[in-house]
């Protein structure tokens, strides 16, 4: 069953309006720790500590500051930035339509699904032209006081919308500052028939996560008084530059 | 841009073993505010505190704990965590390769880049080529302190993309949402459509700015104006934060807690 409904809107563009309500389409379901100190095993609170004094600050002494230069700052007030919160609004404007294929899913964030509300023919007929047109549309909407970027995506049946991050919450990848490395053609050849040789298609169901249950074992056996056997974690030997064309072919053989 | 890593390890696929670090591709953005102690204006920095006996506990003095009861924890350690699943704890294992167009949207979660270790370049190199030639991506398992993660490996730029995904059993289903059949007359379906056509546009993230960091960015402006800027006394010494993975953990573990509320 999908998640509550969260909000209600409508989708807005051109003529067309297609009121919606979200809902969530994710539900985390972990083993959760909390944080201890060993000696007295009392549970731990977050503390925040000026660097300076190293001594606790209570919320009525913290104050918000925008760094313009290192160890400068801007004071900014709660009621200033509130003034710049958006107005509400119950519009999921579409700006502009873009193929599914051009977004990269480091840009993807939440995902909602959206059900129908009230009427359902524009909706149904929104989804399947999305689908067959193979297109999100590109979208910005308000919500609880913050303003989201979105794409409007149709799983063929259904409308999703999917947060998108900003362009500026992106760490672009030239600043990684890679080394170019040539590579010969042969290695790149044998490389991508490798690739292709382990290529499947995508079956989710096949991933559950072990670990978890595992996880929840070593708990139980914990519980029970019993002693755990300490196994050190494994690291790969890493392929030597020079012995790189002879992983691949030997990787290949493996395959083929 | 110094890139600090969040995790050591290698990644391999098959037979090729590549020393990696994988690294954040996220970051606030533009507009982030740091906490200022208002008596001295020296930034805040997050601290574990035990409030039995008030003082601040370094990260060598903390210990997981899972609850059985009030107050009743069965604690773990990092040596023990790590035993749940040595062999994925420093190797992302790439298991097979897919289509990522397959992959439907709302299965992808946070993303992260993987970058070289010394010696690993060459083999880096490869696989992020090959990979954009096939247009395909690697899917693998691996563990990152308390979670296993299922992630897809793909190529952005010259560089690898690591992006985790939700399992399946943790995407939600949404049957119980589909409409009624029927759609809206023909003529108003090649309406709608024509509509699409005519907002067609390429995908350029540059082209969204956030308004209200616009506005934010305006305001700040304005006050570095009017009012200046303080300055915050010179730390002599920055404070040991400790081991980096647990100070990540606990910062991670805090933007879930709020996530969910």
């Amino acid at each position: 069953m999908a998640g509550r409904a969260m909000w209600k809107g409508f989708i807005h563009f051109g003529e067309t309006s297609v009121p919606v309500k979200l809902h969530t389409a994710v539900k985390e379901n972990r083993v959760q720790f909390h944080l201890l100190h060993k000696r007295d095993q009392v549970r731990l609170h977050q503390q925040m500590i000026c660097a300076y004094e190293k001594v606790p600050v209570p919320p009525e002494e913290q104050v918000k500051g925008f760094e313009m230069e290192e160890g400068r700052f801007i004071l900014v007030d709660p009621t200033e930035l509130e003034q710049t919160e958006p107005e509400s609004s119950r519009m999921i404007e579409v700006h502009e339509f873009v193929k599914t294929a051009q977004i990269d899913p480091i840009f993807l964030d939440r995902a909602y699904y959206l059900e129908p509300d009230i009427t359902f023919k524009e909706y149904n007929t929104l989804a399947g032209l999305l689908e067959e047109m193979a297109v999100d549309g590109i979208c910005t909407w308000t919500m609880r006081k913050r303003s989201y970027l979105g794409a409007l995506q149709s799983s063929g049946k259904t409308l999703r919308l999917n947060t998108l991050r900003y362009v500026d919450e992106v760490i672009p990848v030239t600043s990684l500052e890679l080394q170019k490395f040539s590579l010969s053609e042969k290695e790149l050849n044998i490389g991508s028939e490798l690739i292709n040789h382990l290529t499947e298609s995508f079956r989710p169901e096949k991933f559950t996560n072990e670990h978890q249950q595992r996880l929840q074992a070593l708990i139980d056996k914990k519980a029970r008084g019993e002693k755990i056997a300490i196994l050190r974690p494994r690291r790969k030997k890493s392929t030597a530059p020079d012995k790189l064309l002879e992983a691949l072919e030997a990787s290949l053989r493996k395959v083929a | 841009m110094a890139v600090t890593g969040i995790w050591t390890g290698t990644i391999s696929f098959s037979l090729v073993a590549i020393p990696v670090q994988l690294v954040k591709a996220v970051r606030p953005g533009r507009v982030s505010f740091r906490l200022l102690h208002s008596k001295d204006y020296s930034p805040l920095a997050r601290r574990m505190l035990c409030p039995e006996e008030e003082v601040l506990v370094p990260p060598d003095e903390i210990i997981r704990g899972y609850e059985i009861g009030p107050d009743k924890y069965i604690l773990v350690t990092d040596e023990e965590l790590e035993s749940v699943s040595p062999e994925r704890s420093r190797t992302i294992e790439i298991l097979e390769f897919i289509d990522l167009s397959e992959v439907e949207p709302v299965y992808f979660d946070q993303p992260y880049y993987l970058v070289p270790a010394k010696g690993g370049e060459k083999a880096y190199r490869l696989l992020v080529e090959v990979m954009r030639r096939t247009n395909k991506a690697g899917l693998a398992k691996f563990v990152l302190r308390e979670r296993e993660y299922l992630v897809a490996v793909k190529s952005v730029g010259e560089a690898l993309a690591l992006i985790t995904l939700h399992y399946r059993e943790e995407i939600l289903s949404e049957e119980d949402l589909e409409p009624a059949q029927g759609e809206l007359e023909a003529m108003e379906k090649s309406r709608l459509k024509k509509s699409i056509e005519n907002m067609m546009a390429d995908f350029n993230p540059e082209h969204y700015a956030d308004q209200r960091r616009d506005r934010i960015m305006d305001l700040l402006k304005k006050k570095a104006k009017e009012q200046g800027q303080v300055e915050a006394p010179r730390v002599e010494e920055e404070e040991g934060e400790g081991p980096a993975d647990l100070i990540a953990a606990l910062e991670e573990s805090m933007r879930q807690v709020k996530k969910s509320r």
